[in-house]
């Protein structure tokens, strides 16, 4: 308390001045009057920033972005690709009244949805009726003919989690400007930027008395778990997620919160029409599934004429048999046609006996003579959108097109009429939003979040995610990025403060620790991807090395040792084709250093690493993702271009170097040593291994006499990290037969082979056994027992001659052989569960 | 009326170089019983022995075939063995009374068989945009025609102007590649007819069936030798549905036995499924017609 007297809800007398925040001319704006008084529910907002002036804007948007930092969400390692959207820190404010009538409005829509849905998928008595054209629905690319009869149910929930965009027009009254009931986006937003604003306004917060938006997320998980045809007590929930999906990382953030599985269609499977979950422990059933892709994907044997895997193949019988509960109904999509709005008003009338409360944004459907000719009379001033059927039709905006381009949409139009809608171009109204220099109007959409529980009552999310245009007269858009807000919703009275991930421990849904064999999969290729790059990126360095410094053996000799190392290099990372098509030494090293195409390259294995670590980003720690953001950044940033000197490769690999031994470091300190943490050590035991093996084989192959085989020896050293451990344990220049016996041999030496197989089987015990074969460690056994026999003969006192390099290949091809049967065999067993008979 | 009665074996085997452990599968292989067709005995047998079997109607009244296979295999065969009785009849082409270019046909009304002709209509995932068929079709759209009199010419003009070739096109190949080679298969004779019926606003659909082929004058008919066939229905008021043969330039009568129709080719693939497994597969498909 800073002295001043709490006074109640809306009763501060305030005037904002000209200066401070300044509303367009003639468009409305949401918090300031045109006399420049604050509108009902604004006034502590504006007596707030009054206080603390541009300064204190500045400030609250430096805290919004170092929180959003701290817990990740503004850090999202995937930007770039899809859409991001920042944080405005300042808040979209409605009064307790004004709250009222959109929740009314909102819950209305989502009842007639609903209506509309179960008619589709049923009796179609609207299509019988022609209350709605027949070609809307029949033509739509989301209209799935393969659940014709499979109306919503116990099972089969038919709406979901449903998304409105709601705007107000310059009269004040609120506009749907889209429903959304396939995979509503946004949600996972809406949830961080609550997390974010709470924490930079939290006295304004108070003092606002805004509704939590908690309760909602606990109501549906609770709705979902109800639903189970097992029971409400144990049912498995998980969350779907689209693996293309751009907006994915806020499911993820959704998914983390709530404490619920988040699952791409790869982790499911059906088998005896069930659906169960690929987790590394095994099959597991899943009850519910809450899906947030788009149902026409959902099963490739049904539902997409393509002939691909993606999806699920077997989901819609498994539907159908109610073996397991759905949200939303896959077919929902059609809803979204805005060749439905013209008939709404009709349908509310028809369908629930109301009027409707929330008008949808004045629409004409070009099907009908009369509509068509109204838009084709109206173009310039209106938003031509596509009914939804298939094709790609890019929503246009009249007024921005030239007249060409008009004509030429007057052209589709008339051969196609019944595939387009005209929508009037609302002008809509404006919120404050913080900027550098001060608070300006900007145009404003709220996307919000309801659904409907079981006894058809609506839940109504009472917040939900604003979206601001970038400019005056931007049109906003959920596929570009932008900025957001959070939406506060006052009440009379405070919320008991609710911590979403608490409530969820008492709700009905368990989600007991599950690492999905995806992800299991990823933390493998992530060990595995981990360990090349560090070897490649050795290489790397003993060839610039070999150029830049040399190692004072002759010109003539380390040309030629270049070249031996880098068909080594080849060899074992399996670009053996590059051997005979690549000559020219410059260009080999240009692969090596600079392409990022090479197999055996390192900008190559820094992306696969990137990418393996990135799909399992559950896995780490944010400084562990910084590590691995800035070792791919850097490598890139520093290696593009021509390949030029080596010199410049030089610094860079050290930064490498660095970065990747901080990740391992890293997780060495913060990884829980669990089967995820295994399958990431056994991943880089055995690409360390085979490494070794390809390299120590290949050397006995070329067979150089010294000082070649001497320079050599020394060169398999320094890749497999292990001169200086060599230098000052035999204090002699490098044998091939004692390399052998450090790399192989060793005792308690992190490098050799008989610690890596120590390991190896260590790690491996964390795994699961399989129901029906040895357990992943045992196969590790009888390859330990062989290297020790092999290395009694390597240590008997028969001189290192011809007979014992023989002996040797066989025995390291024999072990890579092996090396790589249990690859295929966690391959199998853990990540694509096949030979799994349930 | 005379009846002719057919013994039908299409058999489908994959063999594949690796192991195979999961197959779902949808099968169009069990014939519609309409129109006066009528089906003596019907069944599929599948190799190895599916863990989940489910046959239901479809949106378009054909009767589908889910299974699944959950044991590891590298060999799978499926033999649909079918009896039908098939009207053995003479098709004259009937007159629909209406000009093309006055037929209307509003969408949302329903055929005999209570399946909305907007259906085979509007355009579908496949096949979403009919532009590439124009400039064929237009020679053909003489203002006034009689509605079958135009569907007949562009069937016989389909079968001149487009080389009949297998391979030269997959079920992948989109119109606008047939349109350009002038060339493909019975699958495409249809989808580009279908495609053109659509964009005049004539309701046509594709028909997945049998042909029954006579073997050359004093040779004996090869095992196997037939083959899945596909053709066009197309929709007036007065006729209601009937059927074009593209690929042979006739109406089907008694030769063609039917087993499903829907908007294209993919709504009654004969056999679609998709596995989990490695290793690549080799197709093999044999179809016996035979009149008994």
């Amino acid at each position: 308390m800073n002295g001043i007297a709490k006074p109640p809800v809306g009763l501060i007398d305030v005037n904002v001045p000209p200066e401070l925040y300044r509303p367009g001319e003639g468009i409305r704006d949401e918090a300031l009057r045109p006399d420049g008084n604050p509108v009902h529910g604004w006034a502590e907002f504006f007596e707030s920033y009054q206080r603390h002036g541009g300064e204190g804007l500045a400030e609250w948007r430096e805290v919004a972005l170092r929180i959003s930092r701290d817990r990740g969400l503004a850090y999202r390692p995937d930007r770039g690709e899809g859409p991001h959207w920042s944080l405005d820190p300042i808040p979209w404010i409605f009064s307790p009244e004004e709250w009222k009538g959109i929740e009314t409005g909102v819950a209305q829509m989502l009842r007639l949805s609903a209506a509309i849905l179960s008619d589709l998928y049923g009796p179609q008595r609207l299509l019988d009726h022609g209350l709605i054209p027949a070609s809307v629905i029949l033509g739509h690319r989301g209209f799935l003919r393969a659940l014709h009869d499979c109306p919503p149910g116990d099972r089969l929930i038919g709406l979901g989690l449903t998304a409105f965009d709601l705007a107000r027009g310059p009269g004040g009254s609120t506009y749907i400007l889209n429903g959304r009931f396939d995979c509503p986006y946004g949600l996972g937003v809406a949830l961080e930027n609550r997390t974010v604003v709470n924490r930079v306004l939290p006295n304004l917060f108070r003092r606002c008395q805004v509704r939590r938006i908690g309760y909602f997320f606990n109501e549906w998980f609770n709705y979902l778990a109800e639903r189970s045809p097992n029971g409400a007590e144990n049912s498995r929930v998980v969350i779907l997620d689209s693996d293309n999906g751009s907006e994915s990382s806020e499911i993820g953030f959704l998914a983390n919160y709530c404490g619920i599985t988040r699952v791409l269609p790869t982790d499911l499977t059906v088998r005896n029409s069930s659906v169960w979950l690929k987790a590394l422990s095994g099959l597991m059933p899943v009850d519910v599934i809450w899906k947030v892709t788009h149902g026409r994907d959902l099963d490739p044997l049904e539902a997409n004429w393509r002939f691909t895997a993606e999806g699920v193949p077997g989901m819609f019988e498994a539907i159908r048999r109610g073996t397991v509960a759905v949200a939303s109904h896959p077919g929902a999509e059609v809803l979204q046609s805005p060749g439905l709005f013209p008939f709404l008003g009709k349908l509310c009338r028809e369908l629930l006996g109301e009027d409707l409360i929330l008008s949808p944004a004045e629409t004409w459907w070009c099907g009908d003579p009369a509509s068509k000719k109204y838009v084709l009379e109206n173009l310039s001033g209106m938003v031509i959108k596509s009914v939804g059927h298939h094709s790609d039709f890019r929503t246009r905006y009249g007024q921005r097109l030239s007249s060409v381009e008009l004509s030429e949409l007057r052209a589709r139009i008339e051969a196609d009429p019944e595939r387009y809608v005209g929508q009037e171009e609302l002008q809509i109204s404006t919120v404050p939003t913080s900027q550098v220099g001060g608070l300006v109007p900007r145009g404003a959409v709220m996307r919000s979040f309801s659904f409907l529980d079981a006894r058809g009552e609506p839940h109504v999310m009472p917040g939900g995610l604003g979206r601001v245009s970038t400019a005056e007269g931007v049109i906003i858009s959920t596929r570009e990025s932008g900025e957001s807000k959070d939406i506060w919703v006052r009440s009379l009275a405070p919320d008991a403060p609710i911590s979403i991930e608490r409530r969820l421990e008492q709700s009905r849904v368990i989600s007991p620790e599950v690492v999905p064999s995806r992800r299991g999969e990823n933390l493998y290729w992530a060990g595995r991807y981990g360990e090349r790059t560090d070897s490649i990126a050795r290489f790397a360095n003993r060839l610039v090395i070999g150029r830049t410094a040399g190692f004072s053996y002759g010109r003539n000799l380390e040309a030629r040792h270049e070249k031996t190392l880098v068909e080594a290099l080849f060899r074992v990372f399996e670009a053996d084709l590059l051997i005979e098509k690549v000559t020219d030494p410059n260009k080999r090293l240009s692969l090596i250093l600079a392409d990022p195409n090479c197999p055996a390259g390192v900008g190559r294995n820094v992306a696969s690493f990137y990418r393996a670590c990135m799909a399992a980003r559950e896995e780490w720690s944010l400084t562990s993702i910084l590590a691995i953001e800035s070792a791919r950044n850097r490598w890139f940033a520093g290696t593009s271009g021509e390949f030029e000197s080596p010199y410049r490769y030089e610094n860079e690999l050290q930064n490498l170097a660095l970065h990747l031994a901080a990740f391992h470091g890293l997780n060495l300190d913060s990884m829980t040593r669990d089967e995820a943490w295994g399958l990431l050590d056994a991943g880089a035991r055995i690409e360390r291994m085979s490494i070794l093996v390809s390299l120590l084989a290949f050397i006995l192959e070329v067979d150089e006499p010294a000082p070649m085989g001497t320079l050599l020896n020394e060169s398999v050293l320094f890749v497999s990290d292990s001169l200086g451990t060599y230098q000052s344990k035999f204090h002699s220049v490098p044998t091939t037969d004692y390399a052998l016996r450090l790399l192989l041999g060793e005792e308690d030496y992190p490098r050799s082979m008989r610690y890596l197989l120590e390991r190896l089987e260590t790690v491996l015990q964390k795994l699961k056994a399989p129901a029906r074969s040895a357990p992943a460690h045992e196969r590790v056994a009888p390859l330990r027992d062989d290297l020790s026999v092999f290395l009694r003969r390597l240590e008997d006192e028969e001189e290192f001659g011809p007979a014992k390099r023989q002996e040797s290949l066989v025995f390291l091809r024999s072990v890579r052989e092996r090396l790589s049967d249990l690859h295929d065999y966690l391959t199998t067993t853990y990540f694509s569960h096949v030979g799994y008979h349930g | 009326m005379n009846m002719v009665r057919y013994r039908i074996r299409h058999r489908t085997a994959y063999s594949y170089s690796g192991r195979i452990d999961l197959y779902h599968s949808l099968a169009h292989l069990r014939p519609r019983e309409d129109e006066g067709q009528e089906t003596l005995a019907h069944c599929i047998e599948v190799l190895p022995e599916p863990k989940v079997r489910a046959e239901r109607r479809d949106s378009f009244g054909n009767i589908t075939n889910y299974f699944s296979i959950e044991q590891s295999h590298d060999f799978l065969e499926v033999i649909a063995t079918t009896t039908v009785l098939r009207p053995d009849i003479i098709t004259m082409l009937p007159s629909s009374g209406v000009a093309w270019d006055d037929l209307m046909v509003a969408p949302g009304l329903k055929d005999a068989s209570g399946v909305r002709l907007g259906n085979y209509l509007l355009p579908t995932p496949a096949f979403p945009s009919f532009a590439s068929v124009a400039e064929f079709l237009s020679p053909s759209l003489v203002p006034g025609r009689e509605t079958m009199e135009l569907v007949n010419e562009i069937m016989g003009r389909i079968f001149r102007e487009f080389k009949y070739l297998p391979g030269a096109t997959d079920t992948g190949t989109p119109l606008e590649s047939v349109m350009k080679q002038r060339a493909g298969v019975c699958q495409d004779f249809s989808h580009v007819m279908i495609s053109a019926l659509r964009s005049i606003g004539i309701p046509a659909r594709y028909v997945s069936g049998y042909l029954e082929t006579l073997p050359p004058p004093g040779k004996a008919k090869l095992q196997g030798a037939d083959a899945s066939h596909a053709w066009v229905e197309a929709w007036t008021p007065a006729t209601g549905w009937v059927g074009f043969d593209p690929t042979n330039n006739l109406l089907p009568a008694s030769r063609h036995v039917k087993i499903c129709h829907g908007r294209d080719y993919f709504d009654v693939q004969p056999l679609k499924g998709i596995f989990l497994g490695t290793g690549t597969q080799t197709l093999r498909v044999e179809v016996d017609v035979e009149r008994m």
